[in-house]
């Protein structure tokens, strides 16, 4: 008797959201990235295949940042002090998305030079991140919205304390927002919610469940990823947003990212062992249902795009 | 077409003339007549209600009008609308100030209808004559009192303290042989046994006032009431703030305290001087024609409180109710006495602590129960406590479980910026009109406002969430367009009363810590009341009466409290407010052998559902942070009040245009 593997049918499914905007729709992007749309839990391909692959965005800063890891300097070099460059590279080396998170010390006219000199210098679609302190994140992220109105950038990064003013720069300027809430399945309810409550169009809104790195609380991210997603496709019209994660800059805070001297040495080589901590940490919340993946190091775009080209291959 | 309308009100009349389908309350205000509209003219408030004594109008909703109300001519002058010349009363501005159907007000106490002091107290006065001593008859004078108590009262066995040994020789030589025993009967019904509390001399007057009192301290708040035993009566109610507060705010927190050296006797001490200053009060408060009455008359005492303040009162280690596996060291208590105690009432008189069922369902929820009638219902309710620790208590005459949660203080006015007690001075009601977003408040005792209880906190939760000055998440929206929303010490806050129109002179606010305060009081209740109903698999909706306690206030707005998401949605007739039943259940163990026995029987049969076993409350618990929560389908009729508020503002802009032309 032939074995039949029994088939979930959901009533509902994840929004499709596209990032960026071509000239034709009044932005700049040379290629738009659109994600979302699953039926089933995912790479179920016995179910439903995933519509569209997940996307892999490289994080890069305003400025040189100053807390990373000797290991990304030493990738990105020179870099670093040129976001437009930077970026560029970036997009070269495989990247469909650029992060830009800004900082403490840019200026809003600043932040919106370096928005623009990205958005020159690449064709890719643009997150940008306030530098994560309410007051500034509202005083950068309003002029730079008004700035590349049409582009669909993400805003980011609206939290349950401060999201109106994002929301709002964001719906006068037709750009996207990610939303993130500290790993709970209710919470990332509520801000979409909140967030939807204004008038913002669902589909141009990302969940940002937050997640931990591996060893450093990662099942804890897994599980609500898995729990929002469950509930998006049981039909729960606020947890059907894509989700955008940051394993890059969670893995890099990790002591056994950051740090190559006086550890064990069974831990092995350093730069492998960082490298695999990133990329095992972003495959592992794609397997939850990560739909955009933020890293830092060049050499994991590579081997997590390796990674999704299996996993979309049924 | 024009109709003539002519308003009648303090006696004078106005008369104007406009066009079909104007608005009452805009033709009132075109005649000069003032119509308070708290919500803005919503419907929402009630509190527009004029009475048609003729023509023809059309009431587009009758929200808050009863079938009575309808019947003598009642309409909201907001929601109606002239069709025909008519005739208007507005009633006197008290008269607005009517309940709405809403509203649930605590009963007044009244003494049991069974009550019967010969048959239901076990604390009595007796008179005795006893056959003086001579060289013929040397019986000791205690001997010789017990047997005259034997034969005039049947009591076999009489025990009593050294204390009273003390008194009796002086105060039988002093009564010449004819004394008034105060006994306790420890064994009721059985009336051979008793314990001796008082010898006075002579004869009393058998239906002088005998006094006790009912106590329920409270986590945040101690109530007692002074009754006369003879009578059933309660002579006197009187609450504060524990004196424990200082110390912390929870139980947690002060379990922790008592554990530091001499912690403890400091927390027993400060609720003691509770206690004992609204003994003071309450005394004071009993008018008197000979002596004034004091403390030390005072010979029971029935005592309701969570089994931590129950510890603490008695000097116990409460360590052990916060580690696991989380029990107490007593949860029956045998009898005691005010001087064991510590009490400033008579030392011997009796001092009855209810029991508990576990460590976090005490004895004021047994009192409660008991109180609530839910130990003899016959269908399912629910049984909420609205305190500092949220206890719910679900099921009938035939099974009851329970569950306890902590809920914070928020909800008796404490950790609240300016919140208070339900007393003289706090603003219990809170509307907000929502186009200018202006507020209109009602007082207790009428004067100017000292502060919010907890009734005003919920009905400003409420409209402010309404009114979109707060989100669903409880954030203010700065950008609301009213000087009263601004940027306070920590975070936006709105401004319900300005300093010149308060006691204090300084601003009402109500501010974000405050929000979120409300928010988690509210949450722990709903979640902990929802997760125990999933926990024996009874569906909410097949919950027949939910009784609410809490001493926040005499009443409450049920609709308030339900888009806030503290109550279910469901229909406003099966809500009850029931006030403070632990000291009520006490109020009727004090008087009654058999109420307080059936409390024992209640603690013995409750099943306790621990919350902390897994993660269901937790998650119930976030699910409900939110206003008035995350699942907005679970609260049907708030989403329709809120679509309804929505679109009414976008639907009656071009109609006050049009009224405008018309006056030109």
């Amino acid at each position: 008797m032939p074995l039949e593997i029994p088939k979930d049918k959901w009533p509902g499914s994840v929004r499709t959201v596209t990032l960026g905007a071509a000239a034709a729709e009044g932005g700049t992007r040379t290629k738009t990235v659109t994600i979302g749309g699953q039926t089933a839990m995912p790479y179920l391909h016995f179910e439903a295949s995933p519509p569209h692959p997940p996307a892999v965005a490289v994080e890069i800063k305003s400025r040189p940042p100053e807390d990373w890891s000797p290991l990304l300097l030493e990738a990105w070099g020179e870099l670093v002090n040129d976001p437009a460059a930077w970026a560029k590279k970036a997009e070269e080396i495989g990247a469909d998305l650029i992060v830009l998170a800004l900082t403490l010390a840019d200026r809003p006219e600043e932040a919106v030079n370096v928005v623009q000199s990205v958005l020159r210098a690449t064709g890719v679609p643009l997150i940008v991140w306030g530098p994560g302190q309410a007051e500034k994140d509202n005083e950068l992220l309003v002029p730079v919205a008004e700035a590349a109105k049409g582009e669909r950038l993400v805003l980011g990064i609206c939290e349950d304390k401060n999201y109106r003013t994002i929301v709002a720069a964001a719906m006068a300027n037709g750009h996207l927002v990610q939303a993130r809430t500290p790993m709970d399945v209710n919470l990332s309810k509520q801000l979409n919610i909140l967030i939807s409550d204004m008038g913002m169009p669902k589909d141009r809104i990302i969940m940002d469940p937050t997640t931990g790195a591996l060893g450093y609380g990662i099942e804890y991210g897994y599980s609500v990823m898995e729990r929002l997603r469950l509930a998006a496709l049981q039909g729960d019209a606020m947890t059907q947003s894509p989700m955008i994660v940051t394993p890059g800059f969670e893995a890099w805070k990790t002591k056994e990212a950051k740090v190559g001297s006086g550890v064990p040495e069974a831990w092995g080589d350093w730069k492998e062992r960082s490298v695999n901590w990133e990329t095992i940490t972003a495959i592992t919340l794609l397997e939850s249902g990560a739909d955009i993946v933020v890293l830092r190091y060049p050499e994991s775009v590579a081997r997590v795009k390796q990674a999704i080209q299996e996993l979309m291959t049924a | 077409m024009q109709h003539s309308v002519t308003f009648t009100y303090d006696d004078r009349q106005a008369q104007v003339t406009v066009p079909t389908n104007t608005l009452l309350s805009e033709a009132a205000r075109l005649a000069g007549v003032e119509i308070g509209q708290p919500c803005g003219g919503q419907g929402r408030c009630g509190r527009c209600a004029i009475q048609v004594t003729g023509g023809n109008v059309r009431r587009r909703s009758t929200l808050r009008l009863s079938t009575a109300d309808l019947e003598q001519g009642y309409a909201l002058a907001c929601q109606t609308v002239i069709e025909g010349d008519a005739t208007i009363y507005v009633p006197p501005q008290e008269k607005i100030e009517r309940r709405l159907t809403t509203d649930r007000v605590v009963a007044e106490v009244s003494v049991p209808a069974d009550y019967d002091y010969l048959l239901c107290q076990t604390v009595r006065r007796l008179f005795v004559s006893l056959p003086p001593p001579s060289m013929d008859d040397q019986t000791d004078d205690w001997s010789r009192l017990q047997t005259a108590l034997r034969l005039q009262h049947s009591i076999e066995r009489l025990t009593c303290s050294l204390g009273v040994l003390r008194k009796i020789g002086p105060v039988l030589r002093q009564g010449e042989w004819q004394v008034t025993a105060v006994v306790e009967y420890t064994q009721p019904p059985d009336r051979s046994a008793a314990r001796l509390i008082d010898l006075l001399p002579g004869r009393l007057d058998e239906y002088a006032p005998l006094w006790g009192c009912a106590v329920d301290i409270g986590t945040t708040t101690v109530t007692l009431w002074l009754v006369d035993l003879v009578t059933g009566m309660v002579h006197a109610q009187v609450a504060e703030y524990n004196g424990q507060i200082a110390r912390g705010e929870d139980v947690i927190s002060r379990i922790i305290y008592a554990s530091r050296p001499g912690g403890g006797e400091e927390l027993q001490q400060r609720v003691l001087e509770t206690i004992n200053g609204l003994l003071e009060r309450a005394c004071k408060r009993v008018k008197s024609p000979d002596a004034p009455l004091t403390p030390q008359q005072i010979v029971k005492v029935t005592i309701a409180g969570n089994s931590t303040m129950m510890h603490l009162l008695l000097g116990i280690p409460a360590s052990s109710i916060r580690l696991s596996p989380f029990i107490t060291v007593v949860n029956h208590l045998p009898p005691l006495t005010g001087r064991e105690v510590g009490l400033a009432v008579h030392p011997e008189a009796l001092v009855d602590c209810l029991p508990g069922v576990a460590s976090y369902v005490g004895a004021d929820i047994t009192a409660g129960v008991l109180s609530s009638g839910l130990d003899n219902a016959e269908n399912v309710m629910l049984f909420l406590d609205v305190g500092t620790n949220g206890e719910t208590v679900l099921g009938n005459r035939d099974w009851l479980v329970t569950c306890a949660c902590s809920a914070g203080p928020a909800f008796e006015g404490a950790g609240v910026v300016h919140g208070m007690r339900a007393t003289s001075g706090a603003i219990e009601e809170v509307w907000i009109n929502s186009e200018t977003l202006e507020p209109t408040y009602r007082v207790i005792g009428g004067g100017k406002p000292k502060g919010l209880c907890g009734s005003g906190l919920i009905s400003l939760l409420s409209e402010a969430f309404l009114t979109g000055i707060l989100d669903k998440g409880g954030n203010f929206n700065l950008a609301a367009p009213t000087p009263r929303v601004r940027e306070g010490a920590h975070g936006g806050e709105y401004v319900v009363a300005w300093g010149d129109e308060t006691a204090t002179g300084e601003d009402i606010v109500l501010t974000r810590v405050d929000v979120d305060n409300l928010l988690r009081a509210k949450a722990a209740i709903y979640a902990g009341f929802t997760v125990l109903a999933e926990n024996v698999g009874i569906p909410l909706e097949s919950v027949e009466r939910v009784l609410v306690g809490g001493s926040f206030g005499k009443y409450i707005n049920v609709e308030k409290a339900i888009q806030i998401g503290l109550l279910p949605d469901m229909e406003w007739s099966r809500f009850e407010f029931l006030g403070n039943t632990s000291v009520k259940g006490a109020y009727y163990a004090l008087l009654d052998w058999r109420k307080r026995e059936r409390i024992t029987h209640i603690a013995r049969r409750m099943t306790y559902i621990e919350l902390s076993a897994d993660n269901t409350f937790y998650e119930a618990f976030t699910s409900a942070l939110f206003l008035p929560h995350t699942d907005l389908n679970k609260f049907p009729s708030v989403a329709e009040a809120l679509s309804r508020t929505h679109k009414k503002s976008e639907e009656e802009a071009p109609y006050a245009t049009r009224a405008d032309t018309n006056l030109s």
